[in-house]
C-alpha cells in the first residue's frame, strides 16, 4: 500500500494531486482502510470461535448483533468509497465540455479558462469546427478543457461533423458549460441544448451582458433553478463567479482540506469487492442463514482487504481467539 | 533376517491405522509396539471426535481407516456439535469405552493376515545410501522392511513432570524412546521439544453426583462411520462441574511448585489445551471455568476431568480436586501429569509424509507436532497408504486442501512446520462449506477405493447411494410444490427459502425421493445442503478452481530459489528450508510474499527455446531452471 502512495506521489500532475497522494502516504487513507479490515477481522475470530469452540460456555456473539455490525461495516465501508470519487476526480482529472451554439463566446471562456489564446476567436460564427482541448488546472484539480464546434442545423460537411463531435464530447464529459448569448432571442437551438444537457452536470454560462439584454432569466423556465453564471467576455465583469462557480462544482473550497481520499482504482475496485461480500453477508445473517456461509463472505471481504493490508493468515486468527478466551479443555 | 514390506513402530491411533491400510493393500506389516495392552490406547481424553476432529474421523472412515467404526462400536456417549448452526460445521463426537476401544482394535488387527505384531522396542533406523532397509531393535534383533513407518507419539525422549518428580516415560508407566530419539537425530531430523498435559483421575465411587449438572447424550447418536446405520447402545451420563475462587487461591498460591511456571518444562504447549495454571494465571478475570466429569468407561471406575489438567504436585492436586463441589470426598486414582517430548519438525517431510531426507521413511501422528488421536490417525493413515503405496511402486497418495481435512492437515504441517501442538480446527480450512461430515464419503470414497483400501461391501454402499444422490437432485429440480403462500415453484426454489426444510417436503409427500432407510439423514442433510446453499458452493467451488491453478504448477525439487534476482534473502531461504511442492503451497510458506510468488511464477513459465541451450544439450527441466 505505501509502494503504491509513493507510486501515485512520483506520477502527481498538479500540487493537489501531490497532497492527495501525500496523504495517502501519510496514511489517512491507509487508517480508513485498516479499521474497516480491523472491525471485520473482530468480528469473524468471534464468529469463528462460536463455530470451533462451541462447548466452552462462552456466548460469544448474538444473531441481531452480528447483521447489524455487519451494517456497520458496510457503513464505513461506503463512507471511504464515497470519498474515493473526490480522490479519483484529483487523481484522473475531469473533462469539461464548453457547448452553445456559434458565436456565443465559447472560445473566449475556453481562452480564458486555458490562460492563453489558444483558441483561434473571430466574430465570424462557427470559426471552431473541431474539438480542442487544453489540459489546465482548476483550483488544484487537473482539468481537460474541450472547446466545441457552435451547434447549428448545417449543411457544411465538416462544419456538420464538428457538431456530432460536440455533442458527443459533452456526452462524455464530467462537467459541460453550456454558453448561452443574452443579446440575442433564445431559440429552439438553445433551447434543445438546454434539454439535451438536463440530465449531465452542467453549468449555464449567459454570456455578453454588457450588451442590450433580449430576454431575462425566467425565460429559461424551471431550469433557471441550475446553476446559473452571468458573465461579460467583453469587460470581464462576472469572472470570478465563473470561477467561484466551477470550483464549487468541482467539489474544491472548504473541501479541499478533506485528506482521506481513495484516489487508487485499484483500491476502489477492491472496496466494491468488499462492499458487495459485506452487503450478501448483512442479508444473509438478518435471514438467519447459518453463521458458516455468512463468514464465507465476511472472508471474501477479509481476502480482499487484505490485498490493500497484507493478508492475516487462519493462524492470526486462531491466535487472536487464544488470547482473548479462555479456550480449550 | 526377519523381513517386512512395511514396519509400523508404535500401536497408537497413527499406528494403527497405518498398519491397517497398508496390510489390506496387500503389504506383509511388521506393527511393533511395546505391549499388547496399550494399542489404539487413550491416554487422554476418553473421547473421539468434536470440531473439525469429527470431520477428520469421517475422512478416515471414507477412505476406509478404522477410527470410525472403533467409535461407533465402543462409544458410550454420541453428540453432533453445532447441530444448531449450518451443515459445514456439523462434528460428531463421543465418549469412548476407552479399555473396549483398545480391544476392539486390537482384534481387528489381529485378524488382519497382513499384520504381524513385534513386541519390543524400537532401537534404531538402519539407512543405507539415504534408503531405508531396517529396523533393530533395542534388544538387538534386526528385521528389514521396504518402508518403515515411525508413529511414536510422546515417546521420544518423554519426560513426565508432576510437580517436582520428574520421570522418563512415553506415557505413565510406559518407558521412553530414547536409543530410537537418537537415531533419528542423527540422521539429521530437525527436531523441537514440546509439551501437553493431562488431568486427574477420579474414582466414581467417591463423587457426589447428585449435586453435579448431568450432560447427556444425543437421543438418536449420529453414527462416525458411513458404514454404521444407527447406535442403539444405551449412554452414560457426564456431569459439569465449575471451578470456584478456592481453585484460583490454591492454584495462585502454589504457582511455584508448578514445573510449568518454575522453569522445570521448556516445551511449548498447545493453547486450546491450557493447563489449569494457564487459564487462572492468563485469564485471572474469568471467574470460572468448565469441567467435564467424563467416565473412562461403562464399566470402570474412572472419571476423567475433562478441563482440569495440571502438573502441580500430587498433595496440591488432590486438594484442588476436594474444593470442589461433590468431590469434597473423591478420591484421585492417577494425578495429572505434563509430558514433554521431542517431536519432528514436519517441514522435514513431503506431501505423502515420507520425509525428504530419508527414502521409505514416514513418520505419522503426535510425532509430527500434532496433539489428538483423529489428528495422529489422519496421519497414520496418509502415512500407511503412501509406504504402502512406495512398496507397491504406485504414485502417492496427496489429498489437497479442498478435497479434505487431513488435506489441509498434512499441508499445514509441511508448509509451515510446529511451534506449538496442532490441532484441527474448521476455520483452517478455507473452503470449508464444501468440506462438510456428509459429504465425506462422496469426496474421498472413490480415492480410498482406487488404492485398495475400500472394501466391496463399502464400495457398493456408496456407490447406490451415490446413485441416489445424484437423481433426486434430478427428481428436486423436476418437482413443483406449493408454497403456503399458494405459490407453485420447483422444489429447489422452495428449499433456497431459509424456513424451508426437505424433511417437511418429504413429509408432506410434495416429493418422492429415493431414500435408503438406513442413511436416511444422511442422503437428506446432503441433498439438502447441494440446493439450499447452492449459490455459497459455486462460489467456493470457483475459489477452488482458481486455487487449483496454483497447486497444478510444480517446483522441480531441485529449483533453486537462491539464484532468481529479487527475492529477499528471507524469503530464498524459506523456501529453500520448505522447498514447496507447487507454487501454491510456496505462497502459503509464512513469510512469502504474492510478489516474491509472482516473481517464481514467471521463472517457473519461461518458454524453453533452443537457443537457451547450447548444442547437443538436451534439455533437463531442472537444469534449465538453475539460471
Amino acid at each position: 500500500m505505501q509502494a503504491e502512495a509513493v507510486g501515485d506521489l512520483i506520477n502527481a500532475v498538479t500540487p493537489l494531486q501531490a497532497r492527495a497522494a501525500f496523504d495517502q502516504l501519510e496514511g489517512t487513507v491507509s487508517t480508513a482502510i485498516k479499521e474497516i479490515d480491523d472491525a471485520i477481522f473482530e468480528l469473524v475470530a468471534q464468529l469463528e470461535a462460536s463455530l470451533d469452540f462451541p462447548d466452552e460456555g462462552y456466548h460469544f456473539l448474538e444473531a441481531e448483533s452480528v447483521t447489524e455490525q455487519i451494517g456497520q461495516i458496510v457503513d464505513r465501508v461506503k463512507k471511504v468509497m464515497g470519498e474515493a470519487r473526490r480522490g479519483r476526480l484529483i487523481r484522473e482529472g475531469i473533462q469539461i465540455a464548453i457547448l452553445g451554439k456559434p458565436n456565443v463566446g465559447k472560445s473566449t471562456i475556453f481562452n480564458h479558462l486555458v490562460g492563453s489564446d489558444r483558441a483561434i476567436v473571430t466574430p465570424t460564427a462557427g470559426t471552431t469546427r473541431d474539438l480542442l482541448t487544453e489540459l489546465t488546472d482548476i483550483e488544484g484539480i487537473p482539468v481537460t478543457l474541450v472547446d466545441t464546434a457552435g451547434i447549428q442545423d448545417t449543411t457544411d460537411v465538416v462544419e456538420a461533423e464538428g457538431v456530432i463531435r460536440a455533442r458527443g464530447a459533452a456526452n462524455i464529459a464530467d462537467l459541460v458549460l453550456l454558453v448561452l448569448d443574452c443579446s440575442k432571442p433564445l431559440d429552439s437551438e438553445d433551447r434543445l441544448l438546454i434539454t439535451e444537457t438536463e440530465t449531465s452536470q452542467r453549468l449555464l454560462v449567459v454570456n455578453k451582458i454588457d450588451l442590450p439584454v433580449r430576454w431575462t432569466l425566467g425565460a429559461l423556465g424551471s431550469s433557471s433553478e441550475q446553476t446559473l453564471i452571468q458573465v461579460s467576455m467583453k469587460t470581464f465583469e462576472g469572472l470570478d463567479r465563473l470561477t467561484q462557480g466551477l470550483k464549487g462544482i468541482l467539489g474544491a473550497g472548504e473541501q479541499l482540506r478533506d485528506p482521506a481520499a481513495v484516489t487508487n482504482i485499484r483500491h476502489i475496485e477492491l472496496l466494491q469487492r468488499v462492499l458487495a461480500a459485506l452487503v450478501r453477508a448483512t442479508r444473509a445473517s438478518a435471514k438467519s442463514v447459518p453463521e458458516e456461509f455468512v463468514l464465507a463472505d465476511l472472508q471474501l471481504a477479509r481476502v480482499a482487504l487484505g490485498e490493500i493490508t497484507g493478508q492475516r493468515t487462519s493462524e492470526d486468527l486462531l491466535h487472536h481467539i487464544f488470547q482473548q478466551f479462555c479456550i480449550g479443555k | 533376517m526377519k523381513y517386512f514390506d512395511v514396519i509400523v513402530i508404535g500401536a497408537g491411533h497413527a499406528g494403527c491405522e497405518a498398519a491397517f491400510a497398508a496390510s489390506r493393500m496387500g503389504c506383509q506389516v511388521g506393527l511393533c509396539t511395546l505391549s499388547e495392552g496399550t494399542v489404539a490406547h487413550m491416554p487422554c481424553n476418553p473421547a473421539v471426535g468434536g470440531t473439525a476432529k469429527g470431520h477428520l474421523v469421517r475422512e478416515i472412515d471414507a477412505l476406509g481407516g478404522l477410527m470410525g467404526q472403533a467409535i461407533d462400536e465402543t462409544g458410550i456417549q454420541f453428540k453432533l456439535l453445532n447441530r444448531s448452526r449450518g451443515p459445514a460445521v456439523w462434528s460428531p463426537r463421543a465418549q469412548a469405552d476407552k479399555n473396549r476401544y483398545g480391544t476392539w482394535v486390537k482384534a481387528v488387527l489381529d485378524r488382519e493376515p497382513g499384520i504381524t505384531w513385534i513386541f519390543g522396542k524400537a532401537g534404531c533406523v538402519v539407512v543405507e545410501g539415504g534408503v531405508v532397509t531396517g529396523l533393530a531393535m533395542e534388544d538387538g534383533d534386526r528385521i528389514s522392511c521396504s518402508a518403515l513407518v515411525v508413529t511414536t507419539g510422546t515417546f521420544l525422549n518423554g519426560l513426565i513432570h508432576i510437580g517436582p518428580e520428574q520421570q522418563s516415560a512415553g506415557r505413565v508407566g510406559e518407558p521412553a524412546s530414547h536409543d530410537l530419539a537418537k537415531s533419528l537425530k542423527e540422521l539429521g531430523f530437525e527436531q523441537g521439544r514440546l509439551k501437553t498435559g493431562t488431568p486427574p483421575r477420579l474414582d466414581r465411587r467417591t463423587i457426589d453426583f447428585s449435586r453435579l449438572s448431568a450432560q447427556l447424550g444425543d437421543e438418536a447418536p449420529v453414527p462416525f462411520s458411513f458404514l454404521t446405520d444407527r447406535i442403539d447402545r444405551e449412554q452414560i451420563i457426564c456431569h459439569l462441574v465449575y471451578t470456584n475462587s478456592r481453585v484460583r487461591e490454591l492454584v495462585v498460591r502454589n504457582i511455584k511448585k508448578s514445573p510449568l511456571f518454575n522453569g522445570q518444562i521448556k516445551g511449548i504447549g498447545p493453547r486450546y489445551c491450557p493447563s489449569l495454571e494457564d487459564k487462572i494465571v492468563r485469564f485471572p478475570n474469568r471467574e470460572k471455568h468448565q469441567i467435564f466429569l467424563e467416565p473412562e468407561g461403562r464399566d470402570v471406575d474412572e472419571i476423567y476431568m475433562n478441563g482440569y489438567s495440571m502438573s502441580l504436585p500430587r498433595e496440591v492436586q488432590r486438594t484442588l480436586v476436594r474444593v470442589l463441589p461433590g468431590l469434597e470426598d473423591a478420591e484421585m486414582i492417577r494425578p495429572g501429569y505434563a509430558v514433554e517430548y521431542d517431536f519432528i519438525q514436519p517441514v522435514e517431510l513431503s506431501r505423502t509424509l515420507e520425509t525428504k531426507r530419508v527414502e521409505r521413511l514416514f513418520f505419522g501422528g503426535q510425532i509430527n507436532g500434532t496433539s489428538g488421536y483423529e489428528e495422529a490417525a489422519a496421519q497414520g493413515l496418509i502415512a500407511g497408504i503412501n509406504a504402502a503405496l512406495k512398496v507397491k511402486k504406485c504414485e502417492g497418495l496427496i489429498l489437497g486442501r479442498e478435497e479434505a481435512y487431513i488435506g489441509i492437515l498434512v499441508d499445514d504441517l509441511i508448509t509451515k512446520g510446529c511451534l506449538e501442538p496442532y490441532r484441527m480446527f474448521t476455520s483452517r480450512a478455507e473452503h470449508r462449506l464444501l468440506l462438510r461430515i456428509d459429504n465425506a464419503d462422496l469426496r474421498l470414497t472413490p480415492k480410498g477405493r482406487t488404492i485398495g483400501l475400500v472394501t466391496d461391501a463399502r464400495w457398493e454402499r456408496f456407490e447406490a447411494r451415490q446413485t441416489r444422490f445424484g437423481k433426486n437432485l434430478q427428481t428436486l429440480s423436476r418437482t413443483m410444490v406449493r408454497l403456503s403462500s399458494g405459490e407453485h415453484v420447483s422444489a429447489c426454489q422452495a428449499l433456497r427459502r431459509p424456513e424451508i426444510r426437505l424433511e417437511e417436503l418429504v413429509l408432506k409427500g410434495d416429493t418422492n425421493l429415493e431414500i435408503s432407510q438406513e442413511s436416511r439423514e444422511l442422503d437428506l442433510i446432503s441433498l439438502e445442503t447441494e440446493v439450499k446453499y447452492e449459490g455459497y458452493l459455486r462460489r467456493q467451488r470457483k475459489e477452488v478452481e482458481r486455487a487449483r491453478r496454483e497447486e497444478r504448477r510444480l517446483i522441480p525439487k531441485r529449483f533453486r530459489f537462491d539464484v532468481i534476482p529479487g527475492l529477499s534473502r528471507e524469503v530464498v531461504e524459506r523456501l529453500s528450508h520448505i522447498r514447496p511442492a507447487t507454487l501454491g503451497q510456496a505462497l502459503r510458506v509464512p513469510g512469502v510474499t504474492p510478489a516474491a510468488i509472482a516473481v517464481i511464477s514467471a521463472y517457473l513459465d519461461r518458454p524453453v527455446g533452443e537457443e537457451h541451450l547450447g548444442r547437443g544439450q538436451t534439455w533437463s527441466k531442472d537444469h534449465n531452471l538453475q539460471i
